[in-house]
C-alpha cells in the first residue's frame, strides 16, 4: 500500500462557526462542503499496564466498532465489529481479525479496560479546488467525557486530511485554519490521546509492578527499606479496585507478589525495624497472603485451562469441561469473601497502621533495630552474599533422590535471593546484576516447574477421591495426573544439570563481580 | 496485479466510459485501482475532477518508479487512484522511440506498482502506434469498445491483422459491442454475426443519454446513477472481465 498523506492536526481553543470557517477556507483559495455532522460516543481501552499504549496503539471504540489506531500517525491499524457494551474485555474472547492478533500479542492475561467515554460532537466537511475535486477532508470535533458532560466540551481538535497528491495544496489549507486562532497548536494524535487521558484523570503508564526506583546506597538501610515497603504497599493499593471489580486474575497477582515482596524485606533485613513492629507486621502480612491462597489456586487452574484440554486426547476434552465449570464455581465464593475483607473497616484500619508506621520517617531506637542506620551498600552486599550462599549449601546437599522436600526448601532460598537482588539491582550497575538475575530465573524456573506441578498433583488427587464416580472426569483428572507426573519427573532430572550450571565457576564470577564492584 | 487497457483504434467509442466506470466498480470489491490516462486529450482525468501536477509531463511518466509514484492522485472515491494525463502526453511516441526496448517500457514501469494495486486500467488515445504496442505487452487484457457499424468492425479486423502480423497475443483481446441502439436494424444484424465469436464479451453497453451526461456528472456514472440502465451493463461488464480474469484458461481458449 502507498502510504495515506498524513493528517493534520490542531487544537483550538474555540468553537469556531461555519460561516467563519467556509470564508477562511474561500481566501485560501478552495471551497468548503458540508458532509455530515453527528454526536456519538467514543470509548477509550488499554491494560490495567498500558500495554497497548507501551506498543503505541491506541484502541478506540465508536459505533459498535473496534479499531486500533497507531499513535505515532493517528492512521488506523486495523478495525472489527464490536457491539459488546462491557466495562472490559479479553483479547482472546474476540472473533478472529487483525485487532484481536494485535491484541492478543499485547497480552492474553490482562483484561482490556474501558478507560473513559467521551461525547463526540464532530462535523464532516469536504475541501473541493476549482473543479469541485476534494482535495481534503476535514473533521471539525468537539469532545467531552460523558460523565462531565455539564462542564462542557474541553477539547477542539480540526483534523485535516489530504488526499493522495494534493498534500502541498492541502498543507496551504492547514496554514490558513490555523490563522483562525492564534492560540491554536499543532496537535499529533498521541498528544491528542494524552490530552483526553489527562481529562480523564488517567496517569499513563502510571502502573508496573516492577522495581523501577533507585536508591541511595549511602543511605540508611532503614530509609531505603521503607522507600521498598512505601512502594510494595502502593502496588497492594493500586490493585485492590481491580481485585473488587474482578477485572483480571492479574491484580491478585500483582497484589500477592507484593505482599510477599513486603514479607521479605521485614524478614531477610534482620535489625532494620524494632522486632516488636516486625513480628507484628509479619504476622499481618502472611494472614493477608493466606487470604487469597485459594482464590489464587482457582485462577491459576482457570488460566491453565488451555493447556489442560491440549494434555488430553480430544475425546477425553469435553469431560473436562465439568471440572472447570466446578473451579469457577468454588473461585466465585471466594472471590466474593476476600473482596469483602478488602472493603472491611478491618482491613483498611490494618493497611492504614501499616501506612502509618512505613511513612514514619523518625529513624527507630538503636536498642531495637540495631542495623537501622548501617548503610543500604553494606546491607545489601550482606544479605545478598548470606542468602546466595545458603542456596548453594542448600543445592549441593541435595541428594541423588532430589526429594520434593529439598526441592521446595530451594526454592524458597532462591526466592529469597531473587527479591534481594530486585531490591537492590538500582545500586548496582545492570551489567552486573543483569546476568546474575539471569541466570538465578533459569535455576527458579525449573523449581519453579517442579513445585508446581506437585500442587496441581495433588489438587487432582483430591478432586479425584471425591469425583470418583463421574468416569469420564475420572478419566480426564487421570490423564491430566499422568502428564503433570511425567513433566514434574522431567523437572526433577532436569534439577542437577541445571543447579550444577548455576553453581559454576562463571556464576560464581558474577556473584563475585556483582558483591566486589565499585556500587553506583 | 491485473493490467486492462481499454483500447481502440477509432475514437469516439466509449472507450474512457469503460475505463472510468470499470476502473470504479473494480475499487468496490477488490480495492485497490489504478487508473492511468494516456491519452493526451485527459477525458478520463476529466472525469474524476484531476488535473496533472504543473510538474508533470510524459519525460517522467516514462522514467517510472517515484516519478509515478509522486504523481499518482486519490479520485474523491476511496481505494480508486489516477496517474492523470499531462498535453505532453501527445509526445510520448515519439520520445518512446528514442528508449531501448519502447514495446516493454510500459509493463516495466506498471511493475512497480504491482505491490500497491489490484488492478491497473489504462485508457489509451485511439491509435496504433509505438505506445499502443507498449499498452499490447504491458496488458493482461485489451477490452475494446466497438460500436455495432461496419466501420468500426473494420477497425477491429485491422487491430487483429496487426496482431497476427507481429505475433502478439491475439487472446488478450476481448471486443464488446459499445452504445448499442437496439432500435436500429444495422446495430442488430452486427450483434447477431458476433453473438457466438469466441474472444467476444457477451454483455453490450447501450447507448445511453446519462453516459454522455457523464461530462457534467464528472463522476462514474456506476457512482451517480448505479441503477441506470447503463451502469448496470457495466456491473455485467465487470463480472465478465473478472471471470476472464480469475479464469485464464478460459482467456486463452477465445
Amino acid at each position: 500500500m502507498l502510504p495515506n498523506p498524513k493528517t493534520l492536526s490542531f487544537r483550538l481553543n474555540r468553537t469556531i462557526s461555519l460561516e467563519e470557517l467556509s470564508e477562511q477556507i474561500v481566501l485560501s483559495g478552495f471551497k468548503l462542503e458540508a458532509v455530515s455532522s453527528s454526536k456519538e460516543q467514543r470509548e477509550f481501552y488499554d491494560t490495567f499496564e498500558w500495554q497497548a499504549f507501551g506498543k503505541r496503539v491506541a484502541i478506540v471504540k465508536q459505533n459498535k466498532t473496534l479499531s486500533l489506531v497507531d499513535l505515532n500517525t493517528g492512521q488506523q491499524i486495523a478495525s472489527a465489529p464490536f457491539a459488546k457494551n462491557s466495562s472490559s474485555f479479553f483479547a482472546d474472547a474476540l472473533p478472529p481479525s487483525i485487532v484481536k492478533d494485535e491484541l492478543t500479542s499485547c497480552s492474553t492475561l490482562r483484561a482490556f479496560s474501558r478507560l473513559c467515554m467521551l461525547d463526540v460532537i464532530s462535523f464532516e466537511y469536504r475541501i473541493l479546488d476549482d473543479n469541485k475535486k476534494t482535495i481534503a477532508t476535514l473533521t471539525s470535533e468537539s469532545l467531552c467525557l460523558t460523565e462531565k458532560k455539564s462542564q462542557g466540551a474541553f477539547l477542539h481538535r480540526f483534523a485535516l486530511s489530504p488526499l493522495r497528491g494534493y498534500e502541498e495544496d492541502a498543507a496551504h489549507v492547514a496554514q490558513s485554519l490555523a490563522t483562525l486562532d492564534e492560540e491554536s497548536t499543532p496537535l499529533d494524535f498521541k498528544e491528542y490521546f494524552l490530552l483526553i487521558m489527562h481529562e480523564a484523570e488517567h496517569h499513563v503508564r502510571g502502573y508496573s509492578a516492577k522495581i523501577m526506583f533507585t536508591l541511595n546506597p549511602h543511605a540508611p538501610i532503614h530509609a531505603s527499606a521503607r522507600q521498598l515497603l512505601q512502594f510494595t504497599c502502593s502496588v497492594m493499593r493500586m490493585n485492590e479496585q481491580g481485585i473488587i471489580k474482578d477485572i483480571d486474575s492479574e491484580f491478585l497477582h500483582d497484589y500477592r507478589v507484593a505482599i510477599r515482596r513486603t514479607r521479605s524485606v521485614m524478614k531477610q533485613l534482620k535489625g532494620v525495624f524494632d522486632a516488636g513492629n516486625t513480628i507484628y507486621f509479619l504476622n499481618l502480612f502472611r494472614e493477608l497472603g493466606k487470604r487469597t491462597n485459594e482464590l489464587r489456586d482457582r485462577d491459576v487452574y482457570l488460566l491453565r485451562k488451555e493447556s489442560y484440554f491440549n494434555y488430553l486426547p480430544p475425546f477425553l476434552q469435553p469431560s473436562l469441561q465439568l471440572f472447570f465449570r466446578n473451579i469457577a464455581a468454588s473461585r466465585q465464593p471466594l472471590h466474593k469473601q476476600f473482596f469483602h475483607y478488602l472493603s472491611s473497616s478491618d482491613y483498611q484500619s490494618s493497611l492504614k497502621e501499616w501506612e502509618l508506621f512505613i511513612n514514619h520517617e523518625a529513624p527507630p531506637d538503636v536498642e531495637q533495630a540495631p542495623n537501622a542506620f548501617c548503610s543500604t551498600k553494606d546491607v545489601a552486599v550482606e544479605s545478598i552474599k548470606k542468602a546466595w550462599r545458603k542456596v548453594i549449601h542448600h543445592g549441593r546437599q541435595i541428594s541423588r533422590a532430589t526429594t520434593d522436600e529439598e526441592l521446595h526448601v530451594l526454592r524458597i532460598d532462591c526466592k529469597k535471593l531473587r527479591y534481594l537482588l530486585e531490591f537492590f539491582s538500582s545500586i548496582f550497575s545492570s551489567e552486573t546484576i543483569t546476568p546474575v538475575i539471569r541466570q538465578l530465573k533459569e535455576l527458579q524456573e525449573n523449581l519453579g516447574d517442579f513445585v508446581d506441578f506437585g500442587v496441581q498433583l495433588r489438587f487432582l488427587q483430591e478432586e479425584l477421591a471425591t469425583k470418583a464416580e463421574e468416569k469420564l472426569l475420572a478419566a480426564s483428572i487421570g490423564g491430566l495426573m499422568t502428564t503433570l507426573f511425567q513433566k514434574q519427573e522431567a523437572a526433577r532430572l532436569k534439577f542437577h544439570k541445571t543447579f550444577s550450571s548455576f553453581d559454576h565457576k562463571e556464576t560464581s564470577q558474577l556473584f563475585h563481580d556483582l558483591l566486589t564492584c565499585t556500587l553506583i | 496485479m491485473k493490467t486492462i487497457a481499454l483500447y481502440s483504434i477509432k475514437g469516439g467509442v466509449g472507450k474512457t466510459a469503460a475505463a472510468v466506470n470499470l476502473s470504479y466498480l473494480s475499487s468496490l470489491l477488490s480495492p485497490p485501482a489504478l487508473i492511468c490516462d494516456l491519452d493526451p486529450q485527459g477525458a478520463s482525468s476529466y472525469y474524476f475532477r484531476i488535473t496533472a501536477s504543473k510538474k508533470f509531463n510524459s519525460d517522467k511518466f516514462l522514467k517510472g518508479n517515484k516519478k509515478i509514484f509522486h504523481n499518482i492522485k486519490a479520485t474523491d472515491f476511496e481505494n480508486l487512484d489516477m496517474l492523470p494525463s499531462d498535453f505532453s502526453y501527445r509526445n510520448l511516441d515519439i520520445e518512446l522511440a528514442e528508449e531501448k526496448k519502447p514495446q516493454k517500457k510500459l509493463k516495466k514501469n506498471l511493475e512497480e506498482l504491482s505491490d500497491v494495486y489490484r488492478f491497473i486500467f489504462l485508457d489509451c488515445p485511439p491509435n496504433l502506434t509505438l505506445l499502443s504496442e507498449s499498452v499490447f505487452a504491458a496488458s493482461d487484457l485489451i477490452l475494446v469498445p466497438l460500436i455495432p457499424t461496419t466501420l468500426s468492425i473494420r477497425t477491429f479486423t485491422q487491430l487483429q491483422e496487426f496482431f497476427e502480423a507481429n505475433k502478439l497475443e491475439n487472446s488478450k483481446i476481448h471486443p464488446f459491442f459499445s452504445m448499442v441502439e437496439k432500435q436500429k436494424k444495422l446495430h442488430r444484424d452486427i450483434l447477431d454475426q458476433f453473438r457466438n465469436t469466441p474472444g467476444f464479451l457477451s454483455q453490450t453497453i447501450p447507448y445511453n443519454s446519462e453516459v454522455e451526461k457523464m461530462g457534467i456528472y464528472r463522476s462514474p456514472l456506476n457512482a451517480v446513477l448505479p441503477n441506470s440502465p447503463a451502469s448496470k451493463a457495466y456491473r455485467n461488464l465487470w463480472d465478465e472481465v473478472k471471470a476472464l480474469l480469475e479464469m485464464p484458461g478460459d482467456n486463452h481458449a477465445a
